[in-house]
């Protein structure tokens, strides 16, 4: 007990120390505030979208904003946000809605109340440049045909294949897995399960992973449909010691997911470009405050990644 | 001093604390913290929460737990919304959903008091239930005819077990409702085929929780109605004070003459129906059934309970505090979002005013025995 002072001391000394002088430009003309809402913002996708976001700020002359919901699958607080943004008057926003029905009333509210909106990587419904101003994401349903191509290639046309599923309700994923069934379809693929939940973490994906663990030892090819879902699969085809044996592509990149790709347990990831999603949202959303046009939808593209060509700087960009 | 008097002293305490923090974000987040559209969307925001902690309020005051209110409400949305779907009118869904949730509630106190014969009546009750709305909607529901043939030979068979056997079975309501957090969260995704349910084109239930359409939206005269009528049974009436009787010495009300376990299932039958009210208004502010909604929806109402001023031991609590507390909770998101906090500094500013406020409660009411 005797040293709580002296450490109180050493802590108060040291604490003013390092604290800068905070560089405020008193003066400067206020900037539009925008609002950026992801779904979650735990996720690497997430923030890399948020980097994109940040850096397009200054160029396009607005202060972002960046505020998620505490949990990937709360659509009642992303409701929360859209309406207190609302509600203190934001200049614009840009979000990635949860649910493609829930947000549409939040939407509207913004929308009469003059606010642009830009919705971003997963779809809501309306029509786009009508209901909200614009839409930008990847083509969520080629990035799944692409997926489902790459992994009939890999197959050579034949085999059983396991497709775990996101979340219910999750536009951009649902669309994924359709366009991944289509192309199995045409490969002649035969998927043998295809209605099992990953959730929205990486624990609870993991663990819907190993509850497969028979289908999985009996199949020869792999699908997740985001990066949560592909690292619980990962994880679980590791603890299986199915790693490297089955065929597995992912969707989406984190520094675990481009190490398996690199040593050969994952063979092929989908990537879509965060970075360029945050960056063309607050830009869209600069220009419509400065009442410029803007495309309805804007497709930012997906590429295969693989361990050949994740060196080549155009795919290594996207891998992080 | 008078009973009155020493509760307004009670929920003097978490007052100062809403107030405390009402000052801190207005003086750091300014205008668009105070203003009264702001205001208002609290409210709104805290009408789904508070309503479900005035019912763990009752069970808390009654010496229970509820852990399973936020999978209860899901799937009250998911009833509302499948009723909704099929074309029902708003008030019938809403009635759908109150019934659906009461029904849970009905099932945790049958667990409890250990009355399983009450548990399998719960059963058929919602089996009829279900007729009832599938009637009037004319949906498909080829089911139910089983189900009610299936529960009224159980509800003999149990019954004629019990009264043979006298054999009752009393549970902790942390078990049983640990249980059914997870088991309901289940039947909850199970309703609507793993799928959310939607109801585009018949949704005038969104009115409910529309700011704007009246002087404050019904959602925010819900909660002060279901507030009132609470504090009122609470306090009030017998069937109140034989709760707090029962949270406060269980064998002192069983010698007294309190029929304990009939207590301790109306209780729980209140905490359902608060859930059931709470999950309409979660339905209409969602305009869909989600069997993913309201997650730790239980430890925000415990939570608003405890910062109000209720003891986890049973016995004490009052609805004021608990609104109170759901209101600082509130506070404590919209002033973080309004300051551009990051998500991880408001989880634990959070965590810290609910421990900070029972500990300032806890010393005051210290200071004044002393």
């Amino acid at each position: 007990m005797r040293l709580a002072p002296i450490l109180g001391l050493l802590l108060l000394a040291t604490a003013c120390g390092d604290s800068p002088a905070t560089p405020e430009t008193p003066g400067a003309p206020a900037k539009p505030r925008v609002a950026v809402i992801p779904k979650g913002t735990t996720h690497v996708f997430w923030q890399a979208v948020a980097e994109g976001a940040r850096t397009a700020a200054a160029p396009a002359g607005v202060d972002v904003v960046w505020k998620g919901p505490l949990q990937e699958n709360d659509r009642a607080q992303q409701i929360q946000l859209v309406q207190q943004f609302v509600g203190e008057g934001i200049a614009g926003l840009a979000l990635a809605p949860l649910d493609h029905t829930a947000l549409m009333p939040a939407v509207a509210a913004a929308r009469a109340k003059g606010i642009p909106v830009v919705i971003f990587d997963s779809a809501l419904n309306g029509v786009p440049g009508e209901d909200f101003a614009s839409y930008v994401a990847t083509d969520n349903t080629r990035g799944g045909e692409m997926a489902g191509a790459h992994l009939g290639s890999l197959l050579g046309g034949k085999g059983k294949v396991v497709m775990l599923r996101y979340q219910v309700g999750s536009a951009s994923t649902e669309q994924r897995e359709t366009g991944f069934l289509t192309a199995c379809k045409q490969a002649g693929l035969e998927v043998v399960v295809h209605n099992r939940y990953a959730g929205a973490t990486v624990g609870e994906a993991k663990t819907q992973a190993l509850n497969l663990a028979d289908t999985l030892r009996d199949a020869q090819g792999v699908f997740c449909s985001n990066e949560s879902a592909t690292a619980g699969m990962l994880q679980a085809l590791e603890q299986l010691g199915l790693a490297g044996k089955v065929r597995f592509v992912g969707f989406d990149s984190s520094p675990p997911l481009v190490a398996a790709l690199r040593g050969g347990t994952i063979d092929a990831l989908v990537v879509q470009d965060p970075r360029r999603m945050g960056e063309l949202s607050v830009q869209l959303l600069a220009d419509l405050l400065a009442k410029k046009p803007v495309p309805p939808v804007v497709d930012t593209g997906a590429v295969i990644a693989t361990k050949a060509n994740a060196d080549e700087p155009a795919i290594a960009r996207l891998l992080r | 001093m008078t009973g009155g008097k020493a509760r307004l002293l009670r929920s003097g305490g978490p007052l100062l604390g809403l107030l405390a923090t009402w000052l801190l974000f207005a003086a750091t987040a300014g205008g668009t913290f105070t203003s009264w559209a702001n205001h208002e969307l609290m409210l709104l925001q805290t009408a789904v929460v508070g309503i479900a902690a005035i019912g763990a309020t009752w069970i808390i005051v009654g010496g229970g737990i509820d852990l399973s209110v936020g999978s209860s409400v899901a799937v009250g949305t998911m009833v509302g919304a499948i009723a909704l779907r099929e074309g029902a009118s708003w008030p019938l869904a809403a009635a759908a959903t109150i019934t659906a949730c009461t029904l849970v509630g009905f099932a945790i106190g049958a667990l409890v008091t250990g009355a399983l014969g009450r548990l399998v009546l719960a059963a058929m009750a919602a089996a009829l239930a279900a007729q009832v709305v599938s009637l009037v909607t004319s949906a498909d529901t080829p089911a139910t005819g089983a189900c009610l043939a299936a529960a009224a030979v159980a509800a003999t068979a149990t019954w004629l077990a019990t009264a043979r056997l006298r054999w009752s079975l009393p549970l902790s309501p942390f078990i049983v409702t640990l249980g059914l957090w997870g088991a309901l969260r289940g039947l909850a995704k199970g309703l609507g085929g793993n799928q959310p349910v939607y109801f585009s084109g018949n949704d005038d239930i969104r009115w409910l929780m529309m700011p704007g359409s009246t002087f404050l939206p019904p959602g925010v005269w819900a909660l002060l109605g279901c507030a009132v009528v609470g504090a009122l049974l609470l306090r009030r009436t017998v069937f109140g004070r034989h709760v707090q009787a029962l949270g406060s010495n269980r064998n002192a009300a069983r010698l007294s003459g309190i029929d304990v376990p009939r207590t301790e299932l109306g209780s729980y039958l209140v905490g359902g129906a608060c859930a059931g009210v709470a999950a309409v208004l979660q339905l209409a502010y969602l305009s869909m059934g989600d069997p993913t909604t309201a997650q730790g929806l239980e430890l925000k109402a415990i939570a608003a309970a405890v910062i109000g001023g209720a003891s986890l031991a049973g016995g004490e609590g009052a609805i004021a505090g608990t609104l109170v507390g759901a209101f600082v909770m509130t506070i404590v998101d919209n002033g973080c979002t309004k300051l551009g906090l990051d998500n991880w500094v408001q989880e634990v500013a959070t965590g810290a005013i609910i421990v900070g406020a029972v500990a300032l409660d806890r010393a005051r009411a210290g200071a004044r025995r002393a």
